[in-house]
């Protein structure tokens, strides 16, 4: 195939040298079944593309096995990347290698005090050819292609990391392996973001970014004196009515723009939230704690353009005096006959006329919501 | 005569780090960022534009703001959100150009004034519906030659009815803002028809929309039509143009402003002009983020090139530039590495004459701006947003500083 002679290629196999070398690793052999032993050892992650390739795409000549790489993947290894080179990263979980026949496994002495009656310790003995094209490499990475891609780039000295390795008999057998090992669902998100407040150190800044609000959404469901109290739906809390993602970005929201921005103590910030949503509460008793589909107060659009609300109400009134429950309620009140969560028409004006159910967590809904009741906030309470 | 400078959401981020390329992990958009007003010491403009369009979105288009900015955009102000200094004005439109294919515009005048009056604008445009078409040819017909498009008249007259029923809103609402009336013609003589239309219901300031495809002749054409007919009274606004060479004459037909965002876009859409120097405009240096260029990563994904010698060259690249920048790196050495990647990532331009001239004149070592101060060669490397959009201040920067120069020889304007 011509693509497989670009220059990057050209270059690299004219500085093939016969230069073979035998990279010799302790590592640990353990058997899992009949024919299929394991080896366990540790490398350098930048040692690690001496011997192995992240991808066999290169070796399509014939076959025409196109590359795994799924498109998002690119931006998947920065976020790793960065992680690496920050301050004290970890990577426990280890590296897969698909070995072809060339690579060796060499006892210590016969029963070495290390050896068990399912592991044996040893060397591993792998070669290396200076400069050989990756499709030649004797290892393949059938898991952790991505870390592996992000140790090679990350701009640190080195990253000592754990590889469990394999002897495949052929193309066959690790292609399998790799099929097997990449088939495994991805955690799910809100598993994640669940997990995110009781985690400690840096993450990728995705989720290094939801982890407070996914904290102040923790606090809210499981506080005693939080007017949502066991409402939030999340992973182990499989009854709660108001999806987590619609508090997240409500939260969201109010930390970049709104009120909980004016504050660092996460208990004022809770102080406020309970507050608002116990004013929130009391005058809409009839559509708090109703499933979504019966109120659209607890849909995704009815919490985030409240939270807008409360961040207005708390704008109009911060500077003069205490945000009690009293003002927030206030507030509300004049609001309570132009909100329709649970029956009737919204009126946006003009042509805009939407029956109450058919208000959607849709960005565009989201954005009639939160201007009409801002205007009408306007109009009905600041003004007036 | 005033340089507005519109508002894109066009900010810079203080805690980029040019040679890590990380920002700091708690750095929140738009309020830990900097307009361009904030990053040099005097503002390089006397305000800026705020269309409706660019914050809320209209019909179809969701606008550059997020929900929680909009709404903070209507509670704090335009003024407070956009931190604009003492001094400075601003004016809000309703970003005619983003609706340009809709039958009519999806916005009613209600809608605009009220943004207008909540946000705090100083100068407030009707709504209007831009025309497409310009034939000076249509104010002399022939025989034979086609008649003006329906549509063109169509829309100058829709525009002159939301021009007539703004002015009576504003009036019955006692805004504060300024109200401007919006003149859309297709030839010099309907542009003057439409201006005076607008002087009669009241207007004093009054901007002609659509020229931005036209050429500074025809703009001169125009305002040739259109000046006699002014009131000494009234002033006029060009949208969206910025023709340095023209500020005289333009000032002459009673101009007193005008807006531009294109010194800022130049530095990152045009091809060889992205980076304005005393004497004349450079290209940028081409040095695309392995991980975000679109070509290079279909080339990674299918095989064509290996991402370790993208990644090692785009770091050769950047390693270079620097060297160079401190005089220890040779700039033919450096056009070559550059080249190498270029071919990498498979750009059929070339570059190399543009890019030595560029290197030998090192324009960015003379600019007295606090971009080419702080960033040395880095204001020169085409290479995401936080290089291209501080590229784009200076050229703001410098572009105002020239209009000073022509204002303060010529008194008048
Ligand atoms: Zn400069």
């Amino acid at each position: 195939m011509a693509k497989a002679s670009t220059k990057a290629g050209v270059r690299r196999s004219r500085k093939k040298t016969a230069n073979e070398l035998l990279l010799r690793v302790p590592a640990l052999e353990f058997n899992q079944g009949k024919d299929r032993r394991l080896y366990s050892f540790a490398v350098d992650g930048k040692e690690l593309h001496k011997f192995c390739t992240i991808s066999r795409v290169s070796r399509n000549d014939s076959e025409g096995l196109s590359g795994y790489q799924r498109p998002e993947v690119v931006s998947h290894i920065v976020q790793i990347r960065e992680y690496l080179e920050s301050e004290n990263p970890l990577l426990p979980n280890a590296i897969v290698v698909a070995f072809d026949e060339s690579v060796r496994f060499k006892p210590s002495s016969p029963n070495s005090e290390n050896d068990k009656a399912i592991s044996r310790t040893g060397v591993l003995e792998i070669p290396v050819k200076e400069g050989v094209l990756d499709a030649l490499k004797p290892g393949w990475i059938v898991d952790g292609q991505q870390r592996a891609a992000a140790l090679r780039d990350a701009r640190v000295e080195g990253f000592p990391i754990c590889v469990v390795g394999f002897i495949a008999s052929g193309l066959e057998e690790q292609r399998q392996q790799f099929i097997l090992v990449n088939a495994t669902k991805p955690l799910p998100k809100g598993l994640i973001y669940e997990l995110l407040p009781s985690t400690e150190g840096k993450l990728p800044i995705a989720l290094q970014r939801r982890r407070y609000p996914a904290l102040l959404s923790e606090r809210l469901n499981f506080d005693d004196d939080s007017p949502m109290q066991g409402m939030i739906r999340t992973p182990t809390n499989g009854t709660g009515v108001i999806a987590d993602n619609s508090i997240l970005k409500m939260l969201e929201n109010s930390l970049t723009d709104g009120v909980l921005y004016l504050y660092d103590d996460i208990e004022e910030q809770l102080d406020v939230l309970k507050t608002f949503w116990s004013a929130v509460k009391t005058v809409f008793p009839d559509a708090w704690g109703e499933l979504p589909r019966k109120s659209r107060l607890m849909h995704g659009a009815g919490i985030v353009a409240m939270g807008f609300l409360m961040d207005t109400i708390a704008d109009r009134h911060r500077r003069t005096k205490a945000l009690t429950s009293k003002v927030f309620v206030n507030d509300l009140e004049p609001l309570r006959d132009i909100c329709h969560w649970t029956e009737g028409y919204w009126e946006f004006g003009a042509d805009n006329r939407l029956k109450w159910n058919e208000l959607q967590n849709v960005p565009r809904h989201i954005q009639l919501l939160s201007n009409y009741l801002l205007i009408q906030y306007r109009e009905l309470v600041w003004k007036a | 005569m005033k340089f507005f400078f519109p508002d894109s959401q066009d900010l810079v981020d203080p805690s980029f780090d040019f040679d890590t390329e990380k920002r700091k992990e708690t750095r929140i958009r738009q309020r830990d960022d900097l307009y361009a007003h904030e990053v040099f010491e005097k503002p390089p403009y006397d305000g800026m534009l705020v269309s409706m369009a660019i914050v809320h979105g209209t019909g179809g288009s969701t606008g550059r703001y997020t929900l929680g900015q909009q709404r903070r955009f209507s509670v704090e102000g335009a003024r407070e959100f956009l931190r604009l200094p003492k001094g400075l004005e601003l004016i809000g439109d309703c970003g005619a150009f983003t609706y340009v294919k809709e039958p009519v515009p999806p916005v009613s005048v209600e809608q605009v004034a009220r943004f207008y009056e909540d946000s705090g604008f100083d100068y407030g445009a009707s709504v209007d519906h831009i025309i497409l078409e310009y034939d000076p040819q249509w104010d002399r017909p022939l025989p034979g030659t086609k008649p003006v498009p329906e549509d063109c008249v169509r829309r100058q007259e829709l525009t002159i009815q939301l021009a007539r029923d703004f002015q009576k809103l504003c009036r019955q609402q006692k805004v504060r803002f300024e109200p401007i009336g919006i003149a859309q013609g297709w030839s010099p003589k309907s542009y003057s028809k439409a201006v005076s239309a607008l002087q009669k219901m009241g207007y004093k300031y009054i901007a002609l929309g659509g020229l931005v495809p036209l050429k500074s002749t025809e703009i001169l054409q125009v305002l040739e039509e259109v000046s006699p007919k002014l009131r000494p009274s009234t002033g006029l606004h060009l949208f969206g143009v910025t023709r340095l060479d023209y500020v005289k004459e333009f000032a002459r037909h009673s101009v007193i402003s005008f807006d531009s965002t294109s010194p800022l876009t130049q530095a990152f859409k045009e091809d060889r002009e992205n980076y304005y120097g005393p004497e004349r405009k450079y290209p940028a240096i081409r040095v695309p983020q392995v991980d975000i260029n679109q070509k290079l990563k279909n080339r990674i994904l299918s095989g064509e090139v290996s991402q370790a010698e993208a990644f090692r060259l785009e770091r050769e690249c950047l390693e270079a530039l620097r060297d160079f920048d401190r005089r220890s790196f040779r700039r033919l050495e450096l056009i070559e590495v550059l080249n190498e990647y270029q071919q990498l990532y498979g750009s059929t331009r070339n570059y190399s004459a543009d890019y030595e001239i560029l290197l030998k004149d090192r324009p960015w070592k003379e600019c007295p701006c606090a971009v080419c101060r702080k960033l040395g060669i880095n204001v020169v490397i085409f290479r995401g947003a936080e290089r291209n959009r501080r590229r784009g201040f200076h050229n703001v920067y410098v572009t105002y500083k020239r209009l000073k120069h022509i204002r303060g020889k010529a008194r008048t304007l």
